[in-house]
C-alpha cells in the first residue's frame, strides 16, 4: 500500500508539473492580454507531436524536446500577429470565437498530418526502465520529468522576478494602461508573453509525449484542466497557477488508487469547493 | 415593436419552408438549435454575459427527459422534468458564476460544462457513458416524422413568443441596463447579481426546453452533445446570426445545421472548414448576418421612400429661427 500510494504521489507530481507549465503560460496569456486561450491546448498537442516527430527525423528526443517548443512558439507568432492582434479592442467573444476556430483547424491539421490514429513514444535509451529508489521501484523517465520541469519553472520564475522584462510581464497583469502610460510598446509585450504562453505550452506536450502517449484529441481533453486550474488558482496568480496544477495533478494521482474513474471528475470537485469558500481563487486577489 | 411581428411572420415562412427543402429530422434540429441561439443570446447579447457553457444544460435536459422517456414515462411528465433539472442546475452553478466577471466568468461556465461532460462520460450506467443514451422512444402521437416537425415548430414558436416577450419586458429593459452600465444599474439599486442570475437561469431553462425535444429526434442523444465543442458551436450560430438582434442567432443556427450536415458529407475533416468559416465570421463579418442584411435593407428602402422627400434628419432646409 505505501507502495502504491507512493509511486501515485510520484505520478501525481510529474503530472502536476504538466499541468503546472501549461497553466502558467494560460495564466499569462489571460492576464496580460486578456483574452481566452482556448487554442492554448492544441499547441500542447502540437508541441508533442513535433517532439514525434523530430525525435524520428533526427533519432535523438533530447534535440526534440529542445527544438519542438521553439517551433510551437513560431505557432504562437502566426496566430498572434494574423488574427489575436485583430482583436483586442474587439468582445471577448469574438476573441473567443477565433481561438475556438484555431483550436479545431488546428486538431484536424494534425489529424490530416499524423492520422487519427494515436501511438506511444518511448524516452530516451538513458532515461529508459526504473531505478530503485529504495522505498519504491520507479520509471526514471517521470523522475527526469519532474526534475527537468521544475528547472524549467524556477528559470521561468527567476525571469518573471529578475528582469526587466519579467517585471513588465507582471506589470502588464496587475495593470496594462500603467504599462502603455510608461511608453512601453504594449503591442511587442502582448507579441512576446503569448510567444511565451506557446513555449510553456509546447513543452508540456514535448514533455509529455513519453508519458502520455500521443492521440489528436490530447489538446481537447487537457484544456479544461488548464481552465479549472487557472480557476481555483484565482485569475493572475502564476505562484498560484504552479501550486494549484500540482496539487491538481496529486489530487488525479491519489484518486487512481480508491476510484479510478473518478479521476476527471475529482479535479471539478475539487473546484466546486474552492469556489464555494473563495470565489476569487485560492490565490486570486480580485 | 411592429418589426418584431413582421419579422415572426418570415420565420413562421421559413418554419413551413424548410422541410420542403430538408428532411424533417434536420429541419427538426434547426429549430432546437434555434431555440438555444436565441436563449442563449438573452445571456450573451442582452445582458452581455459570454457563457462558454451552455452545452451543459442542453446536454442534461436531453439525458433527463431521454431517461424517463426510456423508463415508460409519458412526454407531459419527462419534458417538464428535463426543463426543471436545467433550471435547478443552472441556478445552482449561476449562483456561482455570477459572482465573477468577464474572463472569470467565460472560465467558470466553460469549465463548469466540461465537469457535466465527464460526469456523463463516467456514470455509464445511467447515461450510456462514451456511446450516449441510445433507444429513446417518442410518444405515439408524434411518431411520424412530419407530425413530430410540426410539434417542434409549436414549441420553437411558444419559445420564440415567450422569449420576446422577455427581453420586452421590463426585465429585458435591465437585462440591457447591465450590459450598458452595470455600475450605473446598481447605482439606481438593482441587484445586478440577481438580475445576472435570472439572465443566466432563464437561458438556461429554454436550452433545457430545445434539449428535451432534441432527445426525441434521432432517438439519442449522443455525449458530443454536452461536451464543450457544442458550447462553442453555440457561440458561433450567435456570432454568425449576429447577437445584436433578437432573431439574429435563428439565422446562425439555421447556418450552423445546414453547414455541418453539408461539409459532413463532402469530407471527413470537416470540422476544418467550420473552423475556417468561424475565422471568416470573427475577421471579416463582425455583427454578424442580422447586420448584414439591416444593413442592405437600409440601402435600398431610402430611394423606395419617397425621393422628393429628404430625411428627416437631414438639415439642407434653413431652420427658422422664431424670436
Amino acid at each position: 500500500m505505501t507502495f502504491l500510494v507512493l509511486s501515485q504521489i510520484l505520478n501525481g507530481l510529474a503530472i502536476g508539473m504538466l499541468y503546472a507549465l501549461m497553466a502558467v503560460g494560460l495564466t499569462l496569456i489571460l492576464g496580460v492580454l486578456n483574452i481566452p486561450n482556448f487554442a492554448h491546448g492544441v499547441l500542447y498537442a502540437l508541441g508533442a507531436y513535433f517532439t514525434y516527430t523530430i525525435s524520428e527525423l533526427t533519432g535523438s528526443f533530447y534535440v526534440a524536446i529542445l527544438v519542438a517548443p521553439f517551433l510551437v512558439v513560431l505557432v504562437g507568432f502566426v496566430l498572434e500577429s494574423q488574427g489575436i492582434k485583430r482583436l483586442y479592442q474587439a468582445h471577448h467573444d469574438y476573441q473567443l470565437l477565433f481561438l475556438f476556430a484555431v483550436a479545431l483547424i488546428l486538431q484536424e491539421v494534425i489529424i490530416i498530418v499524423w492520422g487519427p490514429v494515436g501511438f506511444s513514444v518511448l524516452p530516451p535509451a538513458a532515461l529508459f526502465g526504473a531505478v530503485d529508489l529504495g522505498l519504491l521501484v520507479y520509471p526514471k523517465y517521470r523522475l527526469a520529468l519532474v526534475v527537468f520541469s521544475a528547472l524549467v519553472i524556477f528559470s521561468l520564475y527567476f525571469f518573471l522576478t529578475r528582469t526587466n522584462l519579467g517585471a513588465i510581464l507582471r506589470a502588464g497583469i496587475e495593470n496594462r494602461e500603467m504599462v502603455t502610460v510608461l511608453g512601453i510598446d504594449i503591442n511587442k509585450v502582448f507579441f512576446l508573453t503569448f510567444g511565451l504562453g506557446a513555449y510553456l505550452a509546447g513543452m508540456a506536450g514535448a514533455l509529455a509525449t513519453p508519458i502520455m502517449g500521443l492521440t489528436p484529441s490530447m489538446g481537447l481533453d487537457i484544456l479544461p484542466i488548464c481552465f479549472v486550474i487557472v480557476v481555483v488558482a484565482g485569475l493572475g496568480s502564476i505562484p498560484g497557477a504552479i501550486i494549484a496544477g500540482i496539487l491538481i495533478g496529486l489530487s488525479q494521482g491519489l484518486t487512481t488508487i480508491w476510484w479510478p474513474e473518478a479521476t476527471n471528475v475529482v479535479i471539478y470537485i475539487m473546484m466546486g469547493v474552492t469556489i464555494i469558500f473563495r470565489p476569487q481563487g485560492l490565490f486570486g486577489i480580485r | 415593436m411592429m418589426q418584431n411581428k413582421y419579422l415572426l411572420l418570415i420565420t413562421l415562412a421559413f418554419v413551413v419552408v424548410i422541410p420542403m427543402f430538408m428532411p424533417p429530422s434536420t429541419s427538426a434540429e434547426m429549430l432546437i438549435f434555434g431555440i438555444i441561439a436565441v436563449s442563449t443570446n438573452i445571456m450573451v447579447g442582452y445582458t452581455g454575459m459570454l457563457s462558454f457553457g451552455q452545452a451543459a444544460y442542453f446536454g442534461i435536459a436531453a439525458y433527463t427527459a431521454g431517461l424517463m422517456l426510456k423508463a415508460g414515462m409519458p412526454l407531459i411528465l419527462a419534458a417538464p422534468a428535463g426543463v426543471l433539472l436545467a433550471l435547478v442546475t443552472s441556478g445552482i452553478v449561476g449562483y456561482f458564476c455570477v459572482k465573477r466577471t468577464g474572463l472569470y466568468f467565460i472560465c467558470l461556465t466553460f469549465a463548469f460544462n466540461q465537469m457535466f461532460y465527464f460526469i456523463a462520460y463516467v456514470w455509464t450506467d445511467v447515461t450510456g457513458g462514451e456511446d450516449g443514451l441510445p433507444g429513446i422512444p417518442r410518444p405515439d402521437f408524434l411518431n411520424d416524422d412530419i407530425t413530430f416537425y410540426v410539434f417542434t415548430a409549436v414549441v420553437f414558436f411558444a419559445c420564440m413568443i415567450a422569449m420576446l416577450k422577455i427581453v420586452n419586458s421590463p426585465l429585458g429593459l435591465v437585462f440591457k441596463l447591465i450590459r450598458e452600465n452595470p455600475n450605473r444599474a446598481e447605482a439606481i439599486g438593482y441587484n445586478i447579481q440577481l438580475f445576472k442570475w435570472f439572465s443566466f437561469v432563464i437561458a438556461s431553462s429554454f436550452t433545457g426546453v430545445a434539449g428535451t425535444i432534441y432527445a426525441m429526434v434521432y432517438s439519442i442523444v449522443p455525449i458530443d452533445q454536452i461536451h464543450w465543442l457544442k458550447s462553442g458551436d453555440i457561440i458561433f450560430m450567435l456570432l454568425f446570426g449576429g447577437s445584436g438582434s433578437f432573431f439574429g442567432p435563428l439565422i446562425g443556427a439555421a447556418a450552423y445545421i445546414w453547414m455541418s450536415d453539408t461539409f459532413s458529407v463532402i469530407w471527413a475533416r470537416w470540422p476544418l472548414m467550420m473552423g475556417v468559416v468561424f475565422v471568416f465570421v470573427v475577421l471579416f463579418m463582425r455583427g454578424g448576418m442580422a447586420e448584414l442584411i439591416s444593413n442592405i435593407y437600409n440601402r435600398f428602402k431610402k430611394p423606395n421612400g419617397d425621393p422628393e422627400k429628404p430625411d428627416d434628419t437631414s438639415t439642407d432646409k434653413p431652420v427658422e429661427v422664431r424670436s
